[in-house]
């Protein structure tokens, strides 16, 4: 497989996790800013500017977050930039790509970039956006083959959830919000009812620790590393790249979580912090392994 | 929302601007949203067997602080009380031994289960759930209309409001400190927890029953269990053997200990009540009745909702806790006593007439708004059966602004407060269910009947401290932030979208004709 549609796939899956992850956790903070009102809105919404490494934006109000967050095609870190530049990488590849996946991943960016749904209710306007995101998510899942270009796309998207499940514990709802912060976490990576099944209190601590050792919750920082490894292990067989260093760092991260003892609430957050940074070498190290190996020839000017 | 002579209460202020921003075209268009939003979520109850969202009114309805304490202490006396009582008839009968009211009525009543007697719940709680419905009166006094004991129901439909609302009209929230309603299920899981029995080292495994998806309420039961973490069983999921109730599993069978059932007692146990009944749990009755499962709310509850004994309620109140009644009942009548029967019928059309086990506003007769006809056909079903009904002079409830058809009417609501009993504590959530009467000058709010809802808001007391103490966490969380986050690497390095081959890329394509291309 070519490099350069090796290295679409993985940011495709990258980018639509992150508008996702990013859409759902706007959406419940909103709710979360607008039925309790104990958190001054300018500190509420700085909190998940923060953790999603937008401390530079300036907002004040809820429908001010929606905005800054929904916004534009130019910033990767938010929804609309998120969608527009898998679009982008799609477009690249887009011979490599089903019809079906194109057109759902381009009616996503139209809305996002066209609509004005976000004027009148931000609530429903994030739900719709989701939508068209879990559209794209089943259309890939439904149409695309299983070989290289899919475990790329695979392995972009577990490491970007590590990344957002870390950004969304880092919010850390439940020091604003005692109250209704836990279940807001919860809700924000759709594992509520999961949570409740295994009848913990419903506390920031128990939360943080779910969120990241859960060995079932398909958005879990340990289940993630568990599938981001097993997309390597998979493309260690199908290449001949040399992805040792790779498989380190995804196996460590894995191995830490699976093989944790009872830690306490600090050490939950360590291993947090730990994996966001394990992420992030992960990805720089897919790209040392695939797309531009160490030694290729590069002309500079 | 309005003061006599039409100004705006000063508390209703805020919500009053903000709806007023509005205006009414885009509350049409937000009432457009909030119907595809309760649809898609299937926020539902049963209607002669169709599914259908209960209405929900765009228009919040406000409690003070200061009107929800006097609700709240009203609330929770009203059911301590009343667990005395139903401890009382399943036990001594001290209460008519003394005469406080007549044992005829009690022996007499539809609900009072001689197979409950005897039954102690573990924590002696037999009211695990109760709705109190009020309305205010033309003084604006809150008085009881009736007390639900067995399965009161809507409970869901607070929290959903509450998130709907949130969904569809964020703006009326700004300005405002409500008291959050999303506890209810963990507050109700405790309190089935505390009721268990002992369960020899093991946490209790509770479940809520339900009588299955064809139910009214079947979304509710979803709900609770859902939110409580618990399973949802039929009664075909459970069987009683060996003095134990047990939960068919796919790895075995599995002890039950509290079975919160949204199934009237009738259809229980077929062993003890209707035999016919599918919907039940052969034998359950029994392992209760060896305190081995509670059974919540307990079996014969209805005797101390039965209308008929509604009139004593306050009477109950000082004989059981020697307090008055803070909240005073409606003025009614009891038919039974032939000089109050003779008032009752020369003023038929004045009243209003219920069936004394009734629910969902079945049988109902509101006297001004009936026919001839039917004003002679109550009073011949009255005369034939005087324990059979109760009569109350037509209360005219209070009204709230409600928006039909993108105009903001007035309507009548009440408003059922929801209380849960752990034995130590009785917890009322704050706000509760408001029903809304939606056609013009109707005083009937059941769903069942065609009735709507809103959003019930209970302000937190002004406390500039809580704000205080949120904003002292603020700078600590900011910072730790701010570290995470400096790790960065959230985008694609930038070569395969370099501004110059872009440039050069687009060359390429504007090169020839349309059709002589090469490429």
């Amino acid at each position: 497989m070519l490099s350069r549609i090796a290295e679409a796939f993985f940011w495709i899956g990258r980018y639509l996790e992150r508008a996702e992850a990013t859409a759902r956790m706007l959406s419940e903070h909103h709710q979360l800013l607008v039925e309790d009102r104990s958190v001054p809105e300018g500190l509420g919404c700085a909190v998940l500017l923060d953790a999603l490494s937008l401390p530079h934006v300036d907002v004040s109000d809820p429908h001010g977050l929606v905005h800054a967050l929904v916004g534009g095609p130019d910033d990767p870190s938010t929804v609309a930039g998120a969608v527009a530049a898998a679009r982008e990488n799609a477009r690249g590849v887009r011979d490599a790509l089903s019809g079906d996946i194109f057109e759902a991943l381009n009616a996503s960016y139209l809305m996002l970039t066209t609509g004005e749904v976000i004027e009148s209710s931000p609530g429903v306007a994030l739900h719709e956006v989701m939508d068209r995101l879990l559209q794209v998510h089943g259309v890939v899942d439904w149409t695309m083959p299983r070989d290289e270009g899919y475990l790329f796309l695979r392995l972009g998207r577990s490491l970007e959830r590590i990344d957002m499940t870390a950004r969304l514990l880092a919010v850390r709802h439940d020091q604003l919000w005692p109250e209704s912060g836990p279940v807001a976490t919860l809700r924000s990576a759709g594992a509520l009812s999961s949570f409740l099944r295994t009848r913990r209190p419903v506390t920031g601590d128990d939360v943080r620790a779910f969120l990241v050792l859960d060995s079932a919750l398909p958005r879990s920082i340990r289940r993630s590393a568990s599938d981001a490894e097993e997309a390597v292990r998979q493309l260690d067989r199908a290449s001949n790249s040399d992805v040792s260093d790779l498989l380190r760092e995804v196996g460590m991260l894995h191995s830490v979580l699976e093989f944790a003892v009872q830690p306490t609430s600090e050490q939950v957050e360590e291993l947090a912090e730990r994996a966001q940074a394990s992420a992030t070498r992960a990805s720089n190290e897919v790209a040392h392994a695939f797309f531009r190996p160490a030694g290729a020839v590069v002309w500079s000017h | 929302m309005m003061a006599p002579g039409g100004e705006v209460r000063p508390t209703h202020r805020v919500l009053h601007d903000a709806l007023r921003a509005l205006g009414n075209s885009d509350l049409r268009e937000r009432a457009h949203l909030r119907d595809a939003y309760l649809d898609r979520q299937g926020i539902t109850f049963s209607l002669s067997g169709r599914e259908r969202p209960l209405p929900l009114d765009l228009v919040p309805r406000i409690l003070t602080a200061e009107e929800w304490d006097h609700i709240e202490r009203g609330v929770a006396q009203r059911i301590r009380a009343l667990e005395m009582f139903l401890a009382d008839v399943y036990g001594e009968c001290a209460v008519l031994t003394d005469g406080i009211l007549p044992r005829a009525l009690v022996t007499t009543s539809k609900h009072f289960h001689r197979e409950a007697h005897g039954v102690v719940p573990p924590n002696g709680v037999r009211i695990h759930v109760a709705g109190i419905d009020l309305i205010r009166d033309e003084d604006g006094e809150f008085r009881v209309l009736e007390d639900n004991l067995r399965c009161p129901s809507g409970v869901s439909y607070v929290l959903e409001n509450r998130r709907t609302l949130g969904h569809v009209l964020p703006e009326v929230f700004a300005g405002h400190r409500v008291r959050p309603v999303d506890e209810y299920p963990q507050r109700l899981l405790d309190a089935l927890l505390m009721s268990s029995p002992e369960a020899a080292g093991r946490e209790p495994t509770v479940v809520v029953l339900t009588p299955g998806v064809h139910n009214s309420a079947h979304y509710e039961h979803a709900f609770l269990a859902r939110r409580m973490g618990v399973e949802l069983v039929e009664g075909r999921d459970l069987y009683a053997k060996d003095n134990t109730v047990w939960m068919r599993t796919t790895s075995g069978p599995k002890p039950v200990d509290v079975i919160y059932r949204r199934i009237d007692d009738d259809y229980l146990d077929p062993i003890q009540f209707r035999f016919d009944s599918v919907l039940g749990i052969p034998g359950v009755l029994n392992v209760a009745r060896a305190g081995r499962v509670t059974l919540a709310n307990a079996v014969g509850n209805g005797v101390a909702d039965d209308k008929a004994v509604y009139p004593y309620v306050p009477d109950l109140v000082s004989y059981y806790l020697g307090e008055p009644a803070i909240l005073p009942n409606v003025e009614t009548y009891d038919l039974q006593d032939p000089d109050q029967l003779v008032h009752v019928l020369d003023r038929l059309d004045r009243m209003v007439v219920k069936p004394v086990d009734g629910s969902g506003g079945y049988g109902l007769l509101i006297g001004n708004q009936a026919s001839d006809a039917e004003i002679a056909a109550a009073e011949a079903r009255i005369v034939a059966d005087p324990r059979g009904w109760i009569a109350q002079p037509v209360v005219t409830f209070s009204t709230l602004p409600t928006v039909i058809d993108g105009e903001m009417v007035p309507r009548h609501v009440d408003l059922r407060p929801f209380a849960v009993n752990d034995g130590e504590e009785v917890f009322v959530l704050p706000g509760g269910l408001t029903r809304v009467a939606l056609p013009e000058g109707s005083l009937v709010v059941n769903s069942s009947q065609g009735g709507g809802s809103k959003d019930t808001w209970v302000l937190e007391d002004d406390d500039p401290t809580v704000t205080a103490r949120a904003t002292e966490r603020i700078p600590e969380v900011r910072r730790f932030n701010r570290v995470r986050t400096s790790l960065g690497a959230r985008a694609q390095a930038p070569s395969p979208h370099d501004e110059r081959m872009r440039q050069q890329e687009g060359q390429q394509q504007q090169g020839g004709p349309p059709g002589d291309r090469t490429c």
